[in-house]
């Protein structure tokens, strides 16, 4: 029996090591230093009913959410299901680190005002901390293991974080824990329960092993998401049949028709059809996009950033044609051109619907209504046409990462990230009106030459001396 | 290609490779997986660059194949990169777009004769199913080099013998070349007319199939009363089985007449077998 036991610790302690061993979590912990950082640092402050106290408790719901997608990869691989002892150790190694996070997160209440004097309130309040974390951690794991590639929505997280804030979620939360223990303790201890026996279920682990499934570190590996995408485009093909638009197809091989079969137009024709054919086919979405974005930007004045975006997400995503392994009638020389045509293509774009964003939202200005929620009136603005340019200078960037990172797409989602937040603290500094002291012809000349020269640079650098196409991590 | 080296960091993917081909052939690229066989076919076409060496592809430096010499090049890779969202028929009409001389009847013929549907999502294609689209997509311009990279690995084997019977078609033309790298020997073997053998990196045997097959030669010898003699007079064995009087000899470099006259001293039958080429390629690499 002992061997036994010791035998099945030896596995959660396999599974415990990759809490250290996946590079990729380095980047989830430098998320949670800062969460345990500005938790003390609020926490210090020591002003109650505040809701100071609750990002450790709230934070609880990412860590289940990170800890619980860990396991799903355990889960998927066939061998946790079909060896003795593997199945369930998903179970303990969620369990056990709920309960150790939350514990710890909770002696965070030790510094909570007024309950110094009342030992039993103060230990019945950390005993409420630890079950409201730990409802947060079981929301985190079953949003894990109830959405499909879940780690994909952790884009949203910030979204949760200010809409909690707006509504004022936090002081909520941390009332209840600090006036109702007893009620959130037996909510945590029935959750609890009900998430072990949940976790138990062989259903679960049936459900997970062996189905394609992209992990949180398999981001960084293009050929699996590659291959993931087209297992799904197979299952998913006859729902959506998303595939040209005859008059796409039309346009665009009737354009290379017209160009020399020996030239570089007809190549470069086929990479603006690839790249693009898709998109224009969606005609009915993009006009979706462009209301939401009118709207969407229309109220939310201060948040002009957040029109580069979209365009920075699709740039940095490109399938790029000069990484493709399909060989045509088209060298280095071609693929070079392709890329430059679809980089100014996109800038050009990107630029275009800019210009349509703010001329749709000068009439609507007029007719639409204020907003007014919980007292704090938003009112419809014209957007800025100041900055169509943008793209001009964002796009090359975007494109530049794209091709330095096109095999690690994890980097390319961190510094559309990174540059997504320097945009926001950007944002957050200069106001719309302080825009045109810092935008005049020369800064935006000079980011132009900037931007474009180290993209052509960089093209140039992969189309004369690096392989095109690979099949490991070194190519 | 003269003395190409490639590395893929601590690997050496391939190691001072001098290879010439010659138009008209029909070349099996044979190894192990890691071999460096798809490094080999990927410098041909300038996807990849070499670290040292030089390769020219129809009079051109590889690294800088433009259309020209791109448009008489068909290339079947083994990452299967296809464009998902198009259906068949929109990815033929592309790819055919490219090339003045797509043969509409080859492409007719070989979608009725794979059975392929036209109207399908490239996304929703098996792997079998995809494999005949990229055949299809790299012969239909009738190129004068194919390069087939693992072209059978994910057919069945009907798909597989149609697909012999389609290149053994393709190769009438009397100057178009071949190369096909794959595992699947026998296949490999009742096409090709040169073998090209790697290993690590290293090109270990580069000749014509049949002259291969001749230098190669498998011995049958029955002892006709009693033992055979401990010492058997043939030369340049490398490979001895004996039992109960009887003994398989694989001997190299050794003419029919060689074997015939070192076997009259020996009380036994001999039967000279020719060896396939899975056998010849055991040989070779071990």
């Amino acid at each position: 029996m002992g061997k036994r036991s010791r035998k099945k610790m030896g596995i959660l302690t396999v599974n415990l090591k990759h809490l250290y061993q996946r590079r990729g979590l380095w980047l989830a912990y430098v998320f949670l230093g800062f969460l345990v950082f500005a938790s003390i640092a609020e926490a210090l402050d020591k002003r109650a009913g505040r809701g100071d106290f609750i990002i450790p408790v709230m934070g609880a719901l990412f860590v289940g959410f990170l800890v619980a997608v860990l396991q799903i990869e355990v889960l998927n691989k066939p061998f946790s299901y079909c060896l003795p002892g593997h199945r369930k150790v998903p179970r303990k190694f969620i369990f056990s680190t709920g309960v150790a996070i939350n514990l710890t997160a909770s002696l965070i209440f030790l510094l909570y005002p007024f309950l110094y004097l009342y030992w039993p309130h103060r230990i019945a309040v950390i005993c409420s901390a630890f079950f409201a974390g730990l409802v947060f951690y079981w929301l985190g794991v079953l949003f894990a293991f109830g959405v499909r590639n879940s780690w994909a929505w952790i884009g949203f997280l910030p979204l949760f974080i200010v809409g909690g804030g707006f509504f004022g979620l936090h002081i909520i939360i941390e009332r209840a824990i600090v006036e109702n223990p007893i009620g959130i303790t037996l909510l945590g201890a029935f959750s609890t329960i009900a998430a072990w026996l949940w976790l138990g279920n062989v259903g679960l682990a049936r459900r997970y092993c062996g189905v394609p499934w992209v992990g949180f570190f398999d981001a960084w590996n293009r050929d699996k998401l590659r291959k993931y995408k087209q297992i799904r485009a197979n299952i998913k093909w006859d729902k959506l049949k998303k595939h040209p638009k005859p008059w796409v197809e039309r346009f665009f091989l009737g354009r290379m028709n017209k160009c020399d079969y020996l030239g570089t137009g007809r190549y470069v024709w086929g990479g603006l059809y690839t790249t693009f054919g898709l998109l224009l086919s969606q005609w009915q979405g993009n006009i979706i996009f462009v209301l939401f974005m009118v709207f969407f930007l229309g109220y939310m004045e201060r948040m002009w950033f957040l029109m580069f975006f979209p365009l920075i997400g699709i740039a940095g995503y490109i399938h790029s044609p000069v990484y493709s392994s399909m060989l045509f009638s088209g060298g280095r020389r071609e693929r070079f051109a392709t890329v430059i045509t679809l980089a100014a293509t996109t800038a050009v774009l990107g630029g275009v619907l800019f210009i349509i964003l703010a001329a749709l939202s000068v009439p609507l200005a007029v007719i639409i209504p204020d907003i007014i929620v919980r007292g704090i009136t938003i009112a419809f603005h014209t957007i800025t046409i100041k900055l169509f340019y943008a793209p001009l200078v964002f796009v090359p960037f975007a494109f530049t990462i794209n091709l330095i990172f096109y095999r690690k797409p994890i980097f390319i989602i961190l510094s559309v990230m990174l540059l997504f937040m320097l945009l926001f603290f950007f944002s957050a500094i200069v106001w719309l009106n302080q825009l045109s002291t810092i935008i005049n012809p020369v800064s935006v000349l000079s980011a132009l030459v900037l931007s474009w020269g180290i993209f052509v640079l960089v093209l140039r650098y992969i189309c004369t001396r690096r392989c095109l196409v690979g099949q490991g991590r070194t190519y | 290609m003269h003395n190409i080296c490639k590395r893929f960091g601590e690997t050496k993917a391939l190691d001072e490779i001098d290879l010439q081909i010659y138009s008209g052939r029909i070349i099996g690229l044979l190894g192990a997986n890691g071999a460096g066989k798809s490094t080999l076919l990927r410098h041909i076409i300038g996807l990849y660059l070499a670290d040292e060496g030089q390769c020219i592809t129809f009079g051109c430096n590889a690294a800088k194949l433009g259309s020209r010499e791109l448009g008489r090049i068909g290339y079947v890779h083994q990452e299967g990169e296809l464009l998902e969202w198009m259906t068949v028929k929109q990815l033929i009409c592309y790819v055919s777009t490219y090339y003045p001389n797509w043969n509409r009847q080859l492409e007719e013929k070989y979608i009725e004769d794979y059975e392929i549907s036209t109207k399908a999502g490239v996304g929703s294609l098996s792997p079998g199913q995809r494999q005949k689209l990229a055949i299809l997509l790299a012969i239909g311009f009738e190129p004068e080099l194919l390069i087939l990279d693992e072209p059978a690995s994910t057919l069945d084997p009907i798909a597989r013998s149609q697909f012999l019977d389609l290149l053994l078609q393709i190769i009438q033309d009397e100057n178009r070349t071949i190369i096909i790298s794959s595992h699947i020997l026998s296949d490999v073997e009742k096409v090709i007319d040169h073998t090209v053998i790697m290993k690590q990196g290293r090109i270990l045997l580069d000749c014509g199939f049949d002259q291969l097959r001749e230098r190669f030669s498998r011995l049958r010898l029955s002892a006709l009363s009693g033992v055979l003699p401990a010492e058997l007079p043939f030369a340049n064995v490398v490979q001895c089985q004996r039992s109960n009087g009887q003994a398989i000899l694989t001997v190299q470099d050794s003419s029919e007449e060689q074997i015939e006259e070192a076997a009259q001293g020996l009380k036994c039958k001999v039967e000279i077998q020719t060896l396939t080429l899975e056998d010849i390629y055991k040989i070779v690499v071990s």
